[in-house]
């Protein structure tokens, strides 16, 4: 009984299978990976538990509700959010926007309250506000928060996007390979933070990645997908010494 | 003479202007072009005038309903194109525009192409101030909530501000009815103006007009958009000499701005002091970005 | 009795009679004002299944082409066949001047597809206001001299009028001669490629200006050749541009990006349009274009036989 289960999960686009048929569960409050070669499947199992995509079949348990095919902004608000590949900041407001944008959320002053600056409407920037400030503080952006989103070096802009995500205080955080681009230091210094946030917000996190050191290195379980079908699961030693594993991903001994 | 004059140009640009605003939230802030809004101010306008004429209304309470039937069409076409792909929803909104010209046209109740004469001569420079001074503070006071926010997103990227939970059919639809509303009044202003209306005075090249007013000023400004109504159609009227020249150099004009400027006059800030603070540190960190780039790494 | 039968029975198949052939006669006039619309919506799928924009200065193009047949006819007194090719050929340098000046700079940068637009917009009324401008042409109408005489071929009870007939065959064979070149020989293959792809075919070697190059070129040829006929059917006037906003609706209809569809889009639209004005009223005849637009965006959005994309995340 995880936080996210896949049951049969299956997308094709027209021909194409690009998830068959997968299983999986997902524990809560763990660091759980997600591996496997490019065009496995990944981004699209992400897709798919988001709602940006519509499964061809199989069901999306998340904390005992089925949210198979329902609206992304719903799932968003049901406790599951994401970082992208490439990167999908606010790339024209600042820091402190993207993050004040996505606490939206947290409050529920009407259109009428807006233009009226009414004193709920005050009350609730006022806590929107302070939100958004802490939240950077925490990620260490603090410096930044007035910052072009678009002018941030990239390690930050990756560090932003996670932030932002924070920002509807999710139970089940979804990373695109974050460390996409970074080199070891970088990554080190992502590795403690994923650590931290999922202390710090009480989160489960599912990450794809390819960089196989941040992988084996904070996560507790990992699934192998290869050609959109589940390879192998299991602790990273277990998955290391997987042979179909090996074979297909990470290389076959000489 | 002089006074005069200028009053009437400054009254047709408040006019313009009350469109373009609601233009402004819909397409400016929220990312969505359109180029049929002509056809709700031909709407507004008609409806307005019906209360004014047969049911003799005062000016704002039949305003008021022109707006109102204006937003409440823009929701049955909303509901039915928003969720089309952009370059869609634009011809969408070309179809309706021409469509609500056409039915004009040829609705012999209204008056058909000939027009609809006789309205009576509400709207001065002062009405026309004071409720674009209002539509100015509900478009700030909108923008500048969390509501706003979601819109900008929606037109940074609407796949993230799905992501972090951003409704944004809701919100498209909330600006497509305010964009309409605010279009509808602004037909209304025009009938009482000119004492007439007529179905060609809502065509395709008004709805251009107003979207290139948007652009010109700057997508994403509300001040952009006053400054681009005051500019762009009193400009013209001062032209009025090389009447048939005009239009040809405003064309050249849209060309060459989409190739040079397209960010348009005001680039997205506005003219408060906030904003003009975040233009200058902006420029600064471009600069420092650049000398770091330069130097090297890290 | 036989007077009875006189009256109401042989009427009746009278009657009958003319119902067919009025049906064929509209069916006629359709298709040949669909032929041209065929013509002018092909410019439209071409453009748009490559730079995935509508190009709304194309109207202006047809508007060009129609000016500039009325003035090698008239002025120049060149013989009809040269004045139609020589117009053809002007609007064609036409299309590709445009696309220089108001589409290459914002390619350049990845512009998003609505500024293509806008700049679009600016080229139309550009074109449009440039005609009423010079004081040599002004908005008067004008007139096409009479190339086909009004005498109609007959066949059976039909009267087709020569010049609706010309319209349909000219029509016709361009498509054809189009059609040809897009799926035989080499540049049309890079055409196709393209269309699929852009950075890929540039990758893959085929040299993308020069494709662009080539299908505004051909847009605009046709342009000006629809311009030609339409210009003969009706009259010349600056704002037949807005008339070709229905061509629009016919490329939208069969589904941008799709030739054959641009054609079987605008036939069908020419003839749906002739039975609603020979039906209903004539008033109808252009908002049954614009009814037409709004159902199928809102039916089936990507037209008969357009490319469907999703979104890849």
């Amino acid at each position: 009984m995880g936080i996210l289960e896949l049951h049969g999960l299956t997308k094709t686009f027209g021909g194409l299978t690009a998830v068959g048929d997968v299983n999986f569960n997902v524990e809560k409050d763990s660091i759980t990976g997600l591996i496997g070669p490019n065009g496995a499947g990944k981004t699209t199992i992400f897709n798919l538990i988001t709602g940006v995509y519509k499964v061809t079949s199989g069901k999306i348990i998340f904390d005992g509700k089925d949210i198979t095919n329902k609206e992304p902004y719903l799932i968003a608000e049901s406790g599951i959010t994401r970082t992208f590949q490439n990167i999908r900041l606010f790339k024209k407001l600042t820091v402190y926007e993207n993050v004040l944008t996505a606490c939206h959320y947290n409050a529920n002053y009407s259109l009428l309250d807006s233009v009226l600056r009414s004193p709920k409407f005050r009350k609730q920037e006022k806590k929107l506000n302070e939100q958004a400030a802490e939240l950077i503080e925490i990620m260490g952006l603090g410096d930044r928060k007035n910052l072009i989103a678009n002018n941030l070096p990239y390690g930050l802009q990756r560090r932003l996007e996670i932030a932002r995500a924070l920002a509807l205080m999710p139970k089940l955080l979804l990373l695109d390979e974050p460390a996409a681009g970074m080199n070891p230091d970088e990554t080190e210094q992502l590795m403690k933070l994923i650590s931290e946030i999922r202390k710090k917000f009480n989160l489960t996190i599912l990450i794809i990645e390819h960089h196989m050191d941040l992988v084996m290195g904070i996560c507790e379980n990992i699934m192998v997908l290869n050609f959109g079908c589940k390879l192998a699961e299991g602790t990273p030693t277990e998955v290391q010494n997987d042979k179909s594993v090996i074979e297909a991903y990470l290389g076959v001994e000489v | 003479m002089g006074n005069e004059y200028i009053l009437g140009i400054l009254t047709l640009a408040g006019i313009n202007l009350m469109t373009v605003l609601g233009l402004s939230l819909l397409t400016g802030f929220t990312g969505l072009f359109s180029f049929g809004h002509a056809g709700f101010m031909a709407i507004g306008g008609y409806a307005t005038a019906l209360m004014t004429v047969n049911f003799h209304w005062p000016f704002i309470p039949a305003l008021l309903v022109g707006g109102l039937a204006a937003a409440l069409v823009s929701a049955a076409l909303g509901k039915v194109t928003l969720n089309l792909k952009g370059d869609y929803f634009c011809i969408a909104t070309l179809g309706f525009g021409e469509a609500i010209r056409l039915i004009l046209d040829n609705v012999q109740t209204f008056g058909g192409a000939r027009g609809w004469p006789g309205i009576p001569h509400y709207t001065n420079f002062w009405n026309v101030l004071g409720i674009n001074i209002v539509a100015i503070i509900v478009l700030a006071n909108l923008i500048r909530s969390r509501h706003g926010r979601n819109m900008i997103a929606v037109r940074e990227e609407e796949l993230a501000s799905q992501i972090v939970g951003i409704d944004v059919f809701k919100y498209k639809m909330t600006s497509l009815i305010i964009s309409a509303a605010y279009a509808g009044i602004a037909g209304g202003l025009m009938g009482h103006y000119m004492t007439f209306l007529q179905p060609k005075m809502f065509s395709l090249a008004k709805s251009t007009e107003l979207t290139i007013i948007v652009i010109f000023g700057g997508l994403g400004s509300i001040s952009g958009s006053v400054l681009g109504a005051l500019v762009l159609t009193s400009l013209p009227e001062i032209l009025r000499a090389f009447s048939s020249w005009r239009l040809v150099f405003y064309g050249l004009a849209v060309i060459f701005i989409m190739i040079s400027r397209p960010e348009g006059l005001m680039g997205g800030y506005e003219l408060t002091p906030s904003s003009m603070k975040k233009l200058f540190r902006n420029i600064a960190s471009k600069r420092s970005n650049k000398l770091q780039r330069a130097g090297g790494d890290k | 009795m036989f007077f009875l039968l006189n009256t109401v029975y042989f009427p009746k198949h009278v009657k009958e009679k003319k119902i067919m052939t009025q049906f064929f006669q509209q069916l006629i006039n359709g298709l040949s004002i669909g032929s041209v619309y065929a013509l002018m919506a092909v410019g439209y799928s071409l453009v748009y299944s490559i730079m995935n924009f509508s190009n709304f200065a194309h109207g202006g193009v047809i508007m060009f082409g129609a000016y500039f047949g009325f003035f090698f006819l008239t002025f120049l007194r060149f013989p009809f066949p040269l004045a139609f090719i020589s117009a053809a050929i002007c609007s064609a340098i036409l299309a590709l001047i445009i696309e220089r000046v108001a589409y290459k700079p914002l390619r350049e940068r990845r512009a998003p597809f609505l500024y293509f637009i806008i700049s679009a917009m600016g080229a139309s009324i550009f074109m449009e206001n440039l005609v009423i401008a010079i004081p040599a042409i002004g908005p008067t109408f004008r007139t096409y001299p009479e190339i086909f005489n009004k005498q109609p071929i007959k066949i059976g009870e039909l009267a087709m009028g020569k010049l609706d007939v010309a319209m349909f065959l000219i029509s016709a064979i361009c498509l054809i001669i189009l059609i040809y070149i897009i799926d035989h020989t080499k540049i049309g293959k890079a055409i196709q490629a393209t269309s699929y792809n852009l950075k890929a075919s540039a990758l893959m070697g085929v040299n993308t200006d020069f494709i662009l190059i080539a299908i505004f070129l051909m847009g605009g040829f046709l342009a000006g050749i629809a311009g030609v006929l339409f210009g003969m059917k009706y009259t010349v006037y600056p704002q037949i541009g807005i008339i070709t906003n229905k061509s629009f609706i016919a490329a939208v209809f069969g589904g941008l990006g799709s030739l054959p569809g641009a054609v079987i889009g605008s036939v069908l639209l020419g003839i749906i349009e002739t039975f609603t004005a020979g039906y209903l009223s004539s008033q109808y005849r252009d908002l049954i274009a614009f009814v037409l637009l709004i159902t199928v965006l809102v039916v089936r959005p990507m037209g008969l036989m357009g490319k469907v994309t999703e979104d890849k995340a």
